[in-house]
């Protein structure tokens, strides 16, 4: 088979999305409800956040607009598993109905015909709720505006979210060995939450778990240093587009792995 | 000889339940991953605030709170929406519909098996450990007996709420969406996330008008509430009976006004 280029995967990858918005549009209520559920759930969070800390000025050395901005960072770049990865969560099904052994007989790479079935619309509100929190702390905060920042923040920002679709990846993947993986993907979709927070609360042994073993600590607190603290960067945030890449491809490994290995239910 | 009949279910629920203990495993890693975060976020706040009690809670008594609260999550939040929801896609409702025994007094006692092993092996370890650890933090007296009658409202408040959106899904077939904010509202409001304590006022004693603080902040009081005065006693235990009513009569009638509304594409 020969090699297909970038540019053929993402004229293909927008006819398929293209579908897939188009069935979701008949539905119109609930694309509706759901769109509001999704504000529900940001909104939440956010009073959440904001009757923690209110009442503090700071945090273990970090302001409260710090902490908005790290929520704000989180927040985005936990947006692309959301909208682009989200066909993870019907994978358990597919491989127990036996629907799954369908992709394998494409021949277009199966992990991304997989992925680019689903387009889950509803993230750009967590999207643009991110960047408004981003925004409003940053203009809150002393640390001034430069293209060259803005554009450290999207680099950083687009391999954090590498961290998540990782994360979501293997643990969807673990449904080609074990029956039911739906625990196993709701207990990596909830590491989101913890991401939030700046890691120096934890004890050391934590620190180097959620560094190093679930690398959480990699979705909004190191990359977040390069904007925030510019002047006092730690290695860790300078390999972090690395560590997301890096477990980008593991996860890819292991899904593939799992999906060539998939004999179907013989139905 | 009635209960009998209904008590067959509960059985056939716990023999269910008995069948799934990966993802039971799974549940209890997620719930101590949970906690460790909680006690370290917790920690980090109680140490910026300088004082040994915030909003009129020590750090240990926030602990004690949060730790329950997780418990006491884990086995009234069964999914009782979500099967609703699935019911009335499939059309699987038409044939419960069709049963010798009310559909609200159907799904329940279905579940009513998961309750009784949660209880046993989540809050009851969960309980043990707690109290074990803090050396007698929770006073274990009278105060149990009210607990008990606490959490039985709880159930039924929260099942006749549960009942209520699962409702509303025979109008909008929308089960994701209204589910999210059925369970964000229900976790915010009632406490199960942040102690109602810690609330600015307004929002606060809003919260006390709301249904919602009867089912985790109640009991939670009452059972960490030693000496309790007989006033705060009948003022907590009334305000749990009226909404177990209310809510009860609620989703009745509303249940009454829309089953009529069902429809289900042939299958």
């Amino acid at each position: 088979m020969k090699k297909r280029g970038l540019r053929f995967y993402t004229k293909i990858y927008f006819k398929i999305i293209a579908q897939d918005i188009k069935s979701k549009m008949s539905y119109r209520a609930d694309f509706i409800i759901s769109t509001i559920g999704m504000i529900f759930t940001n909104i939440s969070g956010f009073v959440s956040f904001w009757i923690l800390f209110r009442n503090f000025p700071s945090i273990n050395g970090w302001s409260y607009h710090e902490m908005l901005f790290l929520y704000g960072f989180s927040l985005v770049s936990i947006t692309p598993v959301q909208c682009l990865f989200d066909n993870n969560w019907s994978l358990r099904q597919q491989v127990y109905t036996g629907d799954f052994i369908k992709y394998c007989f494409r021949p277009i790479n199966l992990f991304f015909y997989y992925q680019s079935e689903v387009f889950d619309i509803k993230g750009l509100g967590q999207l643009a709720f991110g960047i408004g929190t981003m925004a409003y702390s940053w203009s809150k905060l002393d640390i001034g505006f430069s293209a060259f920042m803005l554009l450290k923040l999207i680099v950083f920002l687009i391999t954090a979210s590498l961290i998540m679709i990782a994360l979501q990846n293997a643990a969807a993947a673990t449904c080609f060995w074990i029956q039911n993986s739906f625990y196993v993907l709701d207990l990596a979709f909830k590491f989101k939450d913890y991401a939030k927070y700046p890691i120096t609360i934890f004890s050391p042994v934590f620190r180097f778990i959620f560094t190093f073993v679930i690398p959480i600590a990699f979705i909004a607190y190191y990359p977040s240093y390069v904007v925030l603290r510019p002047d006092e960067v730690p290695l860790l945030s300078w390999l972090s587009p690395l560590v997301g890449v890096v477990f980008f491809i593991i996860s890819y490994k292991i899904w593939m792995r799992g999906a060539l290995k998939y004999n179907g239910t013989g139905s | 000889m009635k209960l009998k009949k209904y008590l067959s279910f509960t059985r056939a629920g716990i023999i269910e339940e008995m069948q799934f203990r990966a993802s039971f495993i799974i549940m209890v890693v997620g719930n101590l991953l949970y906690l460790i975060i909680v006690y370290f976020l917790w920690k980090a706040i109680y140490a910026s605030s300088g004082s040994e009690v915030v909003n009129g809670m020590t750090f240990e008594d926030t602990l004690i709170y949060l730790v329950l609260a997780t418990a006491l999550f884990n086995f009234l939040d069964l999914y009782v929406v979500w099967q609703i929801g699935r019911d009335i896609q499939s059309g699987k409702i038409v044939l419960d519909l069709c049963k010798p025994i009310e559909y609200r007094k159907y799904i329940f006692w279905s579940y009513s098996g998961s309750f009784v092993t949660h209880f046993f092996l989540t809050f009851l370890p969960t309980f043990i450990v707690v109290s074990a650890v803090t050396h007698g933090a929770i006073p274990l007296g009278i105060n149990l007996l009210f607990f008990m009658f606490s959490v039985v409202m709880a159930i039924s408040i929260n099942y006749s709420i549960d009942f209520f959106v699962g409702t509303i899904c025979l109008y909008t077939q929308s089960i994701w969406g209204i589910n999210i904010m059925k369970q964000v509202i229900v976790l915010l409001l009632s406490g199960a996330t942040i102690p109602l304590a810690f609330f600015p006022e307004p929002l606060k004693s809003i919260m006390y008008y709301l249904p919602f603080q009867s089912i985790y902040n109640a009991p939670l009081s009452i059972l960490l509430d030693g000496d309790p005065s007989v006033e705060t006693l009948l003022t907590t235990l009334g305000t749990q009976l009226f909404w177990t009513v209310a809510m009860l009569v609620i989703s009745k009638l509303f249940w009454k006004a829309s089953v009529k509304q069902i429809t289900v594409n042939g299958g």
